[in-house]
């Protein structure tokens, strides 16, 4: 069930209905057994996944707790960790249960085309699903938390449906309390308001922005033999506004429907677009991801007895200024291949949303004390300046963008081959409008685009610490009926202009495929 | 150790790992206050600080403190 469809909408209807109608008590019941059902439309696997990993998680959890000793809680949460991360592998990496499936077909004799007895699917999203549980298990063994003696908690919160497939990640501290306040929780019509106003903003990026972006992308991805030069820039920066829209306009419906059972998620963007660094852009784009791996990995990695005696080595050897970066280099390294094979496990995911910012990070590190000195030369607090920045750091994150959506290592080095190519066709715009991409779609892109850097305006904050403005709190301190003016809008300019109905095939949301 | 006692060589130990003799922190300093404390000097400064007691954070303490105060408490547990 995709979390842009009528399915879906009419699912958390129900759910709500369910949710507001019939006892407190039971509350939480109803949202447990939503999230199973909605793994259920996922498919038999995906919930067969859910059940075995929330198993693992709790026993996991059980055993890590602060009751048993510490050599049975050491082996406990490395075994359920890694045997948690392994399922993920298996299953999403090197598809074991799609070739077991292929086998027995084979072994019952069937054929390619016919008489298949053995159906597989990949569960999607799973990978939030598993940082999350694993987090669960090491919160426990951290003694951050007390393990949960109750299964179905544990059960709830790693199969909370509106998170499940893309998240945001949460911890257990935090979503745990957050189903205890639910339980108390009053309907308001203002919560609705809110909620409603946030999934309608999410179907708009996705279905208005996003699907109409992704034209010029798959058309200059897809053959980049014949669409060179100029149109290469292009098409990549059509994705950045595709991905963008399809990620965060996820998060928008993700939180929105969560706003309405009263159970707040964390913000999972924060208007990356205008960061001045590429440190700061991965402190705004992707927040859990980043907080988890920080908290998750690079944190024990620093902090571990062989990275201390690098920091010791280095500082003797480089001194003390240079040295003691070392040790943060090989942690960062470590880190950043990580997010990179948690975004898909190939080459091209790994450099693209890895490697490569991990070398931008070093450089800005690197260089940081220079640009401390030039800065005030230059007049860095000017405006020009700021804008300079961001431009810079966008176009940053368009080099990795180019891995990131290319099949392959190889086919992302072609396309930049492609810019410095010759004889590909011309720059026109009956060319790019073969797309699909015609004028009026053109125009709505734009208004569209438009609006969502004008609400990203609003909302920014220079300081990453400080909570961004909310624009549905803006609208709402206006009058409920300019809140619902808002939401008329949205709901009626993603009814028109959205790609979607019958014969067209709307794209599952990206992140949601990792 | 007293609480005054911990907190004298605890201006040390900052002063050192961010490289400025004027650094004095008090309960309510965050990373915020502190010119380069971030993500990954944090972990700089917690590694100074166990040397410096001869204490082991977990990393539940590690990662979850909320201000200076609340990592002199956590030095006063642990010290015993």
């Amino acid at each position: 069930m995709s979390l842009v469809s009528a399915l879906f909408l009419a699912f958390v209807a129900a759910v709500l209905l369910l949710y507001y109608v019939l006892p407190k008590s039971v509350r939480l019941w109803v949202v447990l057994a939503a999230s199973l059902a909605f793994a259920g439309f996922l498919g038999f696997y995906t919930l067969l996944f859910v059940l075995v990993s929330a198993v693992l998680c709790y026993v996991g959890g059980l055993l890590a707790g602060p009751s048993k000793s510490n050599a049975l809680r050491n082996v406990a949460t490395v075994i359920t960790v890694v045997i948690n991360i392994a399922l993920l592998c298996c299953i999403k990496y090197y598809n074991v249960l799609g070739l077991a499936a292929e086998r027995l077909n084979l072994l019952f004799g069937a054929t390619e085309t016919s008489n298949t007895f053995f159906l597989y699917a990949v569960p999607v999203g799973m990978s939030f699903y598993v940082l999350q549980t694993s987090g669960y298990i090491l919160d426990c063994r951290w003694e951050k938390i007390a393990p949960e003696k109750n299964f179905f908690k544990v059960l709830l919160f790693s199969t909370y449906f509106p998170q499940l497939m893309s998240g945001p990640m949460n911890t257990y501290a935090n979503l745990s309390a957050e189903f205890e306040k639910a339980k108390s929780v009053k309907f308001s019509f203002e919560r609705i308001c809110d909620g409603a106003v946030r999934i309608a903003w999410g179907f708009f990026k996705k279905l208005v922005i996003a699907e109409r972006a992704a034209m010029p992308v798959n058309l200059i991805f897809g053959d980049h033999q014949t669409y060179t030069g100029l149109y290469v820039p292009i098409g990549v920066f059509f994705f950045a506004i595709q991905l963008y829209c399809d990620f965060s306009g996820c998060m928008d419906v993700v939180i929105g429907v969560s706003h309405m059972l009263g159970i707040e998620l964390p913000e999972n963007f924060n208007c990356p677009f205008f960061s001045k660094t590429v440190k700061e852009y991965w402190r705004r784009w992707h927040i859990t991801l980043g907080g988890w791996l920080r908290d998750y990995l690079m944190y024990p990695i620093l902090k571990s007895e062989p990275l201390i005696k690098l920091g010791d080595w280095s500082k003797a050897k480089f001194g003390k200024k240079n040295g003691k970066k070392v040790p943060t280099y090989v942690a960062l390294f470590i880190l950043w291949f990580a997010v990179g094979y948690w975004h898909g496990g190939l080459w091209n995911y790994v450099i693209g949303s890895g490697i490569l910012h991990f070398i931008y990070i070093v450089l800005g590190m690197i260089f940081e004390p220079v640009s401390k000195k030039i800065r005030p030369k230059i007049g860095a607090d000017k405006l020009y300046f700021r804008i300079f920045q961001s431009v810079r750091t966008f176009i940053l994150m368009l080099s990795g963008f180019v891995f990131f959506r290319s099949a392959t290592v190889m086919d992302a080095v072609d396309m930049y081959a492609a810019i410095f190519r010759r004889g590909g066709a011309a720059l026109n715009w009956a060319n790019f409008s073969a797309s699909g991409m015609d004028l009026s779609n053109l125009i709505v892109l734009i208004v569209a685009v438009l609006l969502v850097v004008a609400v990203d305006s609003y909302k920014y904050r220079p300081s990453e610490d400080e909570a961004p403005r909310s624009a549905i709190a803006l609208l709402r301190s206006k009058g409920i009926v300019v809140l619902w003016a808002a939401f008329m809008v949205l709901f009626v300019a993603t009814l028109v202009f959205g790609m979607y109905g019958l014969g067209y095939d709307s794209g599952s949301f990206i992140y949601a495929r990792i | 150790m007293t609480r005054e006692e911990i907190y004298g060589k605890l201006n040390e130990v900052f002063q050192d790992v961010f490289d400025d003799e004027d650094i004095t922190v008090n309960d309510s300093t965050v990373a915020s206050d502190v010119d380069g404390w971030d993500s990954l000097e944090h972990i700089n400064l917690i590694v100074a600080v166990e040397r410096c007691f001869g204490i082991k954070f977990t990393m539940g303490e590690t990662t979850g403190l909320k201000n200076v105060g609340e990592m002199v408490d956590r030095i006063i547990a642990h010290l015993g």
